[in-house]
């Protein structure tokens, strides 16, 4: 039995069918890049360029609009063919820039490029870094560079980094749980440069004036804890944490629970306990753009599923490749989500773009749900939901549009980590009810 | 071309289904069955087939002439309520009796609240306490067992419950024979060590929680302790395993919470006890249990599950 700490309330086992090639690769970069507006929580950026107009790899074409937004970059070097209305991949409707490579560039991007990563693998560690480089320095890296959370809700790393000391910041925990089953992109990266990883992290604290950092890695990566240890310098106080496996441990309230044992209070943020959650992935994005000056422009996709053994990889890929430029075969129907089998959202078209929060592709061959049956009362959602919340009786209320019910009841609290609908022997479609409940009471 | 399927997460589900919850109770119930065929013959496979015979059969007509839906029998949660009405009746009843039982069980207590997950009371019981309040003599009368599936109609003799009842000595059970089921009662009820292995498997494997049996257990104790009655032999007596492993953690009837859970298993303990000490019945579970179910709404509704967030928001409707 391990005893490696977790969070106490709820929680499921999933099959974790993560078994997608832990090398990563590059995806090559895609002849048309499109870039919507919105891929972060807040205001969606404001185009700075005009259609038309050439651009180069790295460059700005988008920027902040508001407190809450970030900053947008070309990935290749071309033109910028229409800044027009599209449907991101989950359905969302918004402006996106649409930028066309230039055959002459494209050679020279994909050759520059490969040589960027190409150096970060075998590289030493420039261990004075975060100590050469001041907090404002740190602080505007990260917003020049137009960093997201990259674990998937993609809010604005420069706006959470943003802390006064009357705040109290106490710990920075930097999640590496990844408990989404399928998903690799994390474990792939820690293993692969836990170095930078290490470095982004002790660049994050002094941006946020955190003198002391936990990195958290779920037990079933056990590879990536390790390498994470190997790469610790003792001059920082950071720790990696090796916490038991379960499902949504990835869930900020969860995560801090499960390293600190504190617990954030309903409606409250992180900070009211003294504590800021950033993802292992933005860590290194960090580090990126404070060391090399790299802007946000491409990140660890992983492409899994039901496809064949050698299509389940992870790729560095673009921000603003299409879909269908990865390789993978799909089934003959399929439901293709973007992001993990849980919390994901499936594609509407396979033109649509990767964008800063897609974690993954992950191609399920079982599309259809079983008929949904009658509620016999069992528990299962109760003993799942790591809230403390009744899935079914909040469904209810979103069934029969009980709104202030519902409300009373707590349902703003729910974080649709789908441990509810998971757990359902009867298949009933719990989530979709009380997303409809949550949605309402916004409102 | 690929057809795209759109759905919301989440994009999988547990291997779990409700039938499967159904068959491992069935599975699970599979000893005491076997044991009450054992002991009682012929009659016990005749009550039982035409128990659960008579469950399916309601439900099927109900949902197909009444209520004009989707058949539900294949959730096979009649099949349950059909072996657990035969196991809490005596091997010796009437055809037309069990036949009866299984309406009333299926066609009252279940369809016309609903069906499935809609049911206050736990339908078995109610076709049991029908049955007994209606054929007092029929359903009081219990065959004693007769191992090697013989024809146990013969001999009749009362229950331990009732020779207590009448002022036997307490100390004059074997509790040996007792544990085995070697002892007048109803065709589930006598084989306790066969009911616990069934409810131990089904707690092994999750699908039913220990909390309700072992409150039941406590609520029984609390009140033996009181009126000097041996504890251990209050338990393996009468249907108080049976009912506190198969009837009072019905799902549907029982509440959602752990704290919930407490409290109706203490509750039902205490009302049985009382009842065998001091009612007119020599056994109360059956109603005990269904008393409780009728405060399992309102135990959910002040039971409710501990938040995650400290910070409490108003709570209840």
């Amino acid at each position: 039995m391990s005893n490696h700490k977790t969070f106490r309330k709820g929680g499921i086992h999933p099959v974790s069918n993560k078994n997608a090639s832990r090398i990563i690769e590059l995806l090559p970069l895609p002849m048309k890049a499109i870039l919507p507006l919105s891929q972060h929580i807040g205001t969606p950026a404001k185009a700075v360029v005009a259609k038309g107009q050439a651009v180069v790899r790295g460059q700005v074409v988008a920027e902040n609009a508001s407190f809450v937004s970030s900053g947008i970059h070309s990935p290749i070097t071309g033109t910028v063919t229409a800044i027009e209305p599209m449907v991101n991949p989950q359905g969302k409707p918004g402006m996106a820039i649409v930028i066309t490579a230039s055959h002459e560039q494209h050679e020279a991007d994909e050759i520059a490029r490969c040589e960027y990563w190409a150096k970060l693998v075998p590289g030493e560690s420039d261990r004075t870094l975060s100590e050469k480089t001041s907090q404002d320095e740190i602080r505007s890296a990260i917003a020049a560079a137009g960093i997201v959370g990259l674990g998937g809700a993609a809010f604005p790393t420069r706006v959470k980094l943003s802390l006064k000391p009357e705040q109290h910041p106490e710990i920075l925990i930097i999640n590496g749980c990844e408990c989404e089953p399928y998903l690799m992109c994390d474990d792939s990266l820690m293993c692969t440069y836990p170095g930078r990883v290490v470095e982004g992290v002790e660049l994050m604290m002094k941006a946020a004036g955190i003198d002391r950092a936990v990195i958290a890695v779920e037990d079933n990566k056990p590879e990536a804890a390790k390498a994470l240890v190997d790469a610790l310098d003792t001059a920082y106080d950071i720790k990696v944490e090796i916490l038991k496996t379960k499902y949504p441990q990835g869930g900020e309230k969860q995560l801090i629970e499960a390293v600190t044992g504190r617990r954030v209070g309903s409606g409250e943020l992180p900070i009211s306990v003294g504590v800021v959650v950033h993802n292992v992935a933005t860590a290194f994005a960090v580090w990126q753009a404070v060391a090399t000056s790299m802007p946000l422009i491409e990140r660890v996709v992983t492409v899994t599923g039901d496809i064949a053994t050698e299509q389940r990889r992870n790729y560095i890929a673009a921000i603003g490749t299409p879909l269908s430029e990865f390789p993978f075969t799909l089934p003959d129907e399929a439901r293709v989500v973007v992001g993990g089998p849980m919390m994901g959202k499936t594609a509407t078209r396979l033109d649509a773009p990767v964008t800063k929060g897609t974690s993954g592709i992950t191609v399920l061959g079982q599309t259809r749900r079983r008929p949904v049956q009658a509620c016999i009362r069992c528990g299962a959602c109760m003993d799942a939901c790591p809230m403390g919340l009744e899935p079914y009786l909040l469904s209810t209320y979103g069934r029969m549009q009980m709104w202030a019910e519902a409300r009373s009841a707590m349902v703003a609290d729910c974080l649709e980590c789908g441990a509810c609908s998971y757990s359902c022997p009867s298949s009933r479609p719990l989530l979709d009810y009380i997303r409809l409940a949550k949605q309402r009471i916004r409102k | 071309m690929t057809q795209l399927v759109f759905s919301p997460s989440p994009h999988v589900h547990t291997p779990r289904t409700t039938r499967g919850v159904m068959l491992n109770v069935l599975l699970a119930l599979l000893p005491a069955t076997a044991c009450a065929l054992w002991y009682f013959g012929l009659p016990a496979l005749e009550v039982l087939l035409l128990s659960v015979g008579t469950c399916v059969f309601t439900e099927w007509f109900v949902t197909k002439y009444m209520l004009g839906r989707p058949n539900t029998i294949g959730d096979f949660s009649a099949i349950v309520t059909g072996v657990l009405l035969a196991l809490c009746l005596p091997s010796s009843l009437p055809w037309w009796a069990t036949v009866a039982g299984g309406m009333v069980s299926i066609g009252i207590a279940k369809m016309a609240f609903g069906g499935l997950g809609c049911n206050i009371f736990n339908p078995a019981l109610v076709g049991r306490v029908f049955l007994l309040i209606s054929f007092p003599v029929a359903m009081t009368s219990w065959p004693l067992p007769d191992p090697g599936f013989g024809d146990a109609d013969g001999v009749t003799g009362p229950t331990v419950l009732e020779l207590l009842k009448h002022g036997a000595d307490s100390e004059s059970f074997l509790r040996g024979e007792m544990l085995v089921g070697y002892m007048g009662g109803s065709m589930g009820e006598v084989f306790s060590l066969g009911l616990l292995a069934g409810f131990l498997y089904l707690w092994v494997m999750r699908i039913v929680k220990i909390h309700i049996p072992l409150a039941m257990i406590l609520g029984l104790a609390v009140v033996d302790v009181f009126a000097g009655f041996p504890i251990g032999l209050d338990i393996i007596s009468g249907g108080f395993l049976l009912g506190a492993f198969f009837m009072a953690t019905d799902y549907v009837s029982s509440p959602m919470t752990a704290r919930g859970m407490w409290v109706y298993g203490i509750l039902i303990g205490i009302i049985t006890a009382v009842i065998r000490r001091w009612g007119a019945y020599p056994e109360g579970v059956s109603f005990a249990i269904l008393l409780m179910n009728g405060a399992t709404p309102l135990i959910n509704r002040y039971m409710r599950p501990r938040r995650f967030s400290p910070k409490r928001k108003e709570v209840g409707a």
